[in-house]
């Protein structure tokens, strides 16, 4: 229905459509990007002895992202994971999930109820102040921290327009699946953003978003399905966010201060499958009730920084933040004829706040040769967890834990040569719950020849223990299964090898850059919850395990005219040893997946058509199973592959006023793949069924952007 | 939170002014019946003593006022001079009024002839309501007589998520007798054989040592087995410390008693736990509280009767209690914690079906406590079976589809077969019911209706029956 009133609409713009336009900034006018993650001073990619990936405004773009789950899919090595029961999607890479991968805002982790930049809920990373996204593959903990181990995202934003105002509006209209309607059904999208430079100095910005997903409901039929035939609620929870973000940003001379503001409400409807029929024998009436749950989601974050020169030589760059995400959970009976709420429980589910400050200072001893950084990291965090949310058995109603931090660390830049440079670097991590942490890391970069490129980076970084593995507490008559306080952090190590190549051909109408990099991560005391007892029965937490990845991938893009094509592939092999078993099997079970992005800008229509494609090979995991003679066997369950592809059209109107991108996402129509690879049942038992996405959907977004 | 409150109502003005999206939850809600019924299906004549209300109920509170209408129908009795009924009957019709707010309403029946036989037969039949939309359905009909229960709902008093009480529940009767789970701890039994039953719906274990001599024993007798006697402890070997759970009275963890005392050893006993005292999640269950302890016991046998002696573990000298038979009784208790004999089950002809936590044994990991559990009274004559629905609805069951043969002595035949726990959402099952021979071989069927609280809680059963005819 909206849907077609909005094909309506844009269409009768496309009678009257103006087609000159620039060439967008999309096509290859900006090689070479200036990045800042892990940079002792921003500098370009080349320059840049860690190895960064961007994703540009303009990629976000045209994939119509609004939220970082909506980005990432096609990217290599990082697969989005969405869990459909609890609404939240974390990310997965080199096989290790969102616990050991933190997602950034310019520079400072981003807080959620279970982590402080770790287990990040990426449908909560709202993009539209974004100007770019870096993304560093392998452990950061020397300039990042705890939980820096498989990578980092750092989300860098808008703090500048060359326009006097700038009015952003947006209206995005998505099918989930099949399902849409103007309310009930689908994905609504709308936003408002305005941008002003009030004198030359000052530069203020503020967005408004609001994101309503109704959920897929694919068989279920939602709230008020009043039958128990397992068909009440919906396959994928609907939720609704609201953000707002505001920027104050001032300039002058050697001197940059900013204040931005953010505050994200969402709520998660979770209605029940079950359904209590609550039959009266007497009347032989039924009034079916369910036990249904709303959470509650309130981020609140501010960050200050400031950053200039001080003595006319060193660079500092100070943070200080606070954040809150508290998540509350309402509960209540529904009555689903009357639908009436009844019973009505409110309370704290999880929540975390954390006041955090980090500085760097750059230029400490700079010479030709040698620059140095000193930084600092201070969190003081405040978590905590209702019995709701971990299991920390009758009369606790919870769990809270204070952590303090404070880390110091030192980087340095040596170029040995024209050609050699290193980077050395270290973080010694004082806290109040676990030893000291010493962090290490050695980069280097070797300029083979003009185009060639070769940097070898060795990286550190330690994953804190969660409130399950710490607190958990499951004691009754039957059951002995306990959370372990003296737990030590997992200690995570990798290196990378990049060799990058660029070339420039048909006197520069060509340009080529290749790349292709080894692997190898390396985390050590994993926790796992073993077996300490046998009779009785106890089971406890405790850093146990280990666990190998070893790949090679290779990231190409070409640039040629108005066409631009990014493709890569990348072949990774996980091993785990698993003390925590009494068998297990460490060989390297490989996985191979490649990705694709194209896009071709078509000056005439001023029209952007863009393919997004990535293909996840089989993926293997021993898994603990009953064999056909009855006993547990350890072997290699498998997860089928499967491909995504989007597809978009992006077109501008009346010199970019207006801007229209429609799109199909998840053309291949996946709603979820078969495994063998959980663990439990028989060997020969049926395959289960993972959700990864609610099948092929279309968008439409509608943009207008005002300056002036 | 005001400021988060303050902001959620700005941006729902500031939204509504953007784009005028605000979503209006049509209501296009069916008109539901209303339907008024006996609660129940009938009454013992023998059990009115002088006076009984007799209760009607609304599938909904009433919002304005009406009236339901009841044909008196009678055999072998006259109204005004065998019984009369408040309010009166006028042309053998009874006008009960419904008044708004209120969910139920009710007759007073008064028995004026205390000298009423078996032939006597009074029923009430609902023959018009006077309300909106009124349906006739469910208990359209009263009676009452001599004869067994017709049937009806049922909410055993469990207790909630401590599951504090054992509830037996005589269906003929109507009848639930409730004793807390902690305050007993062996059963003697009444019947021929000597045989003693631990509480297993407190986790209890016992354990035979070697010695006949109850004073010699010390805790570092059993400091190594102790571990090992206990439920839960997931070793499959752990099945000897408790009593079978099917309930046969020949497999208990302690042997028979021998009349040769020599024969008679000494026995660790664990005494489980008292009744949890927490209030847990939601769904969830707290029936263990703190550890009751240890004793060492030996039983003897004394004439007809049984001697018990007992002492905590480390005392060099026993007390000795002498229990009797009482064969119109299961069993007879002793509770530690009185030093005395007290009463717990009725008679063994007058319950049925007991809801009690008990101690089952999980294939491959020894015992294991279940909540929920429904035992029916094996040694007192009872049998069951269960049906699916697919086969035969409940309501369609009737004496015809009896399978005679099918009937299990297995007091867990029931057991927890009626509910699903295993995963976060704790679920009746709903296409199960059961066929329940009594001890007086009336049959009924039987079918649960609800597992949990309106809000959510655990330990608040329902269940309906009714007499197969």
């Amino acid at each position: 229905m909206r849907f077609l009133f909005l094909i309506i609409f844009m269409s009768s713009f496309n009678v009257c459509a103006q087609v000159v336009q620039q060439m967008d900034s999309l096509i290859a006018n900006k090689l070479e990007e200036v990045v800042i993650t892990g940079q002792i001073n921003p500098q370009s990619i080349s320059n840049s002895i860690v190895e960064v990936k961007v994703i540009t405004r303009e990629d976000i773009e045209r994939q119509a992202g609004n939220t970082l789950a909506d980005v990432l899919n096609t990217s290599l090595n990082i697969s989005v994971s969405p869990n459909t029961s609890t609404g939240k999607s974390g990310v997965s890479l080199f096989g290790l999930d969102s616990q050991y991968f933190k997602v950034l805002i310019d520079n400072i982790p981003i807080i959620n109820e279970e982590g402080l930049g770790n287990n990040t809920d990426l449908t909560l990373i709202n993009l539209d102040d974004i100007q770019r996204i870096e993304i560093v593959e392998g452990a950061m903990g020397v300039q990042y921290g705890s939980n820096a181990v498989s990578g980092i995202i750092n989300i860098i934003t808008k703090k500048s327009s060359r326009n006097d105002w700038d009015i952003t509006t947006y209206v995005q209209e998505e099918s989930v699946g099949n399902e849409y309607e103007w309310f009930e059904r689908g994905r609504h999208i709308q936003s408002l953003k305005v941008g002003h430079n009030l004198t030359e100095r000052i530069y203020l910005n503020g967005v408004y978003t609001r994101n309503d997903f109704a959920g897929f409901f694919n068989n279920r039929k939602g709230k008020n399905h009043s039958v128990n035939d397992n068909l009440r609620g919906h396959q994928w929870l609907p939720k609704s966010q609201q953000n707002t973000k505001a920027l104050f940003f001032y300039k002058k001379d050697d001197l940059t201060f900013s204040y931005r503001f953010e505050y994200l409400n969402e709520s998660i409807e979770r209605y029940a499958q079950n359904i209590s029929i609550n039959e009266n024998p007497s009347t032989n009436t039924t009034n079916p009730t369910a036990l249904d749950e709303i959470y509650t989601n309130n981020r609140f974050y501010h960050h200050l920084n400031a950053l200039g020169t001080l003595f006319r030589a060193i660079e500092f760059n100070v943070s200080l933040s606070f954040q809150e995400q508290s998540k509350d959970l309402e509960r209540f009976t529904y009555r689903i004829v009357s639908q009436e709420k009844e019973n009505i429980k409110k309370g704290q589910y999880q929540s975390r706040r954390a006041l955090f400050s980090r500085g760097t200072f750059s230029n400490i001893i700079n010479t030709n040769t040698t620059n140095l950084q000193l930084g600092y990291e201070l969190i003081n965090e405040y978590g905590l967890g209702s019995s709701l949310a971990i299991v920390i058995g009758p009369g606790a109603d919870l769990v809270t834990q204070q952590l303090y931090n404070y880390d110091f660390f030192a980087t340095s830049e040596i170029k040995i040569n024209k050609e050699f440079s290193l980077r050395p670097g270290g973080r010694v991590s004082f806290s109040n719950l676990f030893k000291t942490q010493f962090i290490g890391s050695l980069s280097a970069k070797q300029i083979i020849s003009e185009n060639w490129e070769l940097r070898a980076i060795l990286g550190s970084a330690n994953r804190t223990p969660n409130y399950n593995e710490l607190y958990t507490f499951f004691v009754d008559v039957n059951h002995d299964v306990q959370g372990n306080p003296d737990l030590d952090p997992e200690q995570g190590l990798s290196v990378f090898l990049h060799l990058k190549k660029k070339s420039a051909l048909y006197d520069g109408r060509l340009k080529l850059k290749n790349k292709v990099s080894l692997n190898y991560l390396d985390i050590t005391d994993r926790i796992e919850l073993i077996v300490v007892n046998q009779s009785p029965l106890a089971f406890q937490y405790n850093n146990i395990d280990s666990f190998k990845a070893l790949g090679i991938f290779s990231e190409n893009e070409i640039y040629f005219q108005n066409f631009r094509a990014k493709f890569g592939a990348s072949l990774q092999g996980i091993s785990k040893v698993l003390d925590s078993r009494s068998q297990s099997n460490n060989d390297f079970l490989f996985n191979l997946q490649y990705n694709c992005n194209l896009s071709y800008y078509a000056p005439k229509f001023d029209t952007t058509y863009s393919i997004f494609f990535k293909h996840i090979g089989k993926q293997q995991q021993f898994v603990e199973k009953t064999n056909e003679q009855g006993q547990q066997e350890f072997r290699a369950g498998t997860t089928d592959p499967f491909s995504w592809l989007d597809t978009t059209i992006s077109k501008s109107f009346f010199k970019g006023i207006f801007k229209t991108t429609a799109g199909s996402r998840n053309i291949f129509d996946i709603t979820q793949v078969n495994t063998t690879a959980l663990e439990g049942g028989s060997h020969s038992g049926p395959p289960s069924q993972i959700p990864l996405g609610y099948g092929r959907s279309y968008f439409l977004k509608l943009t207008y952007h005002l300056t002036y | 939170m005001n400021f988060s409150n303050y902001y959620k109502s700005f941006f729902g003005v500031l939204v509504f002014l953007l784009l005028s999206c605000s979503n209006d939850d049509s209501l296009d809600m069916p008109l539901e019946p209303f339907v008024v019924a006996f609660e129940s299906l009938s009454a013992n004549l023998s059990q009115i003593n002088e006076a009984q209300d007799i209760s009607l109920v609304y599938s909904k509170a009433a919002i304005q006022t009406g009236s339901v209408t009841l044909l008196l129908d009678v055999t072998n009795a006259v109204y005004g001079v065998d019984f009369i009924t408040t309010p009166p009957i006028n042309s053998n019709n009874l006008i009960i009024p419904i008044l708004p707010t209120e969910i139920e309403t009710s007759f007073l029946f008064t028995k004026l002839n205390q000298a009423l036989d078996e032939t006597v037969e009074i029923r009430f039949s609902i023959v018009s309501v006077d309300y909106p939309n009124a349906v006739i359905q469910g208990n359209t009909q009263f009676t009452i007589n001599s004869s067994a229960s017709l049937g009806r709902g049922f909410e055993p008093s469990v207790g909630g998520p401590n599951q504090p009480n054992q509830v037996y529940i005589d269906l003929s009767t109507e009848s639930q007798t409730s004793i807390k789970r902690d305050s007993w701890d062996l059963g003697f039994y009444g019947g021929s054989d000597f045989r003693i039953g631990l509480n297993s719906s407190i986790y209890m274990a016992a354990a035979a040592l070697e010695s006949t001599d109850i004073d010699a024993v010390t805790q570092a007798d059993v400091l190594e087995i102790q571990d090992q006697v206990a439920v839960g402890t997931f070793d499959p070997a752990n099945i000897i410390y408790i009593d079978n759970p099917d309930g046969d009275i020949n497999k208990t963890a302690i042997a028979p008693i021998s009349s040769n005392d020599l024969e008679n050893k000494v026995y660790l006993l664990n005494l489980g736990y008292e009744v949890g005292t927490e209030t847990p999640a939601p769904g969830s269950i707290a029936i263990a509280g703190d550890a009751r302890g240890w004793k060492k016991i030996r039983i003897l046998k004394q004439d007809d009767a049984y001697l018990l002696q007992y002492a905590d573990l480390n005392q060099s000298t026993h007390q000795e209690v002498l229990i009797e038979k009482d064969s119109n009784f299961n069993f007879s208790f002793f509770s530690f914690d009185t030093n005395s004999k007290l009463a717990v089950e009725p008679q063994l002809e007058n319950w049925d079906v007991n809801f009690t936590v008990f101690t089952n044994v999980l294939t491959g990991a020894g015992s294991y406590g279940f909540s929920d559990g429904v035992l029916h009274n094996r040694k007192g004559g009872v049998k069951a079976y269960s049906i699916l629905t697919d086969e035969i609805a409940y309501d369609d069951f009737s004496i015809e589809n009896i399978n005679t043969s099918a009937f299990l002595l297995d007091q867990r035949t029931i057991g927890s077969s009626w509910r699903e726990v295993i995963t976060q959402d704790k679920v009746l099952v709903d296409n199960i019911y059961y066929i329940i021979q009594d001890p007086n071989d009336n049959i009924y069927k039987l079918k649960f209706t609800a597992l949990l609280s309106d809000s959510g809680e655990r330990g608040f059963p329902e269940f309906k029956y009714k007499l197969v005819q």
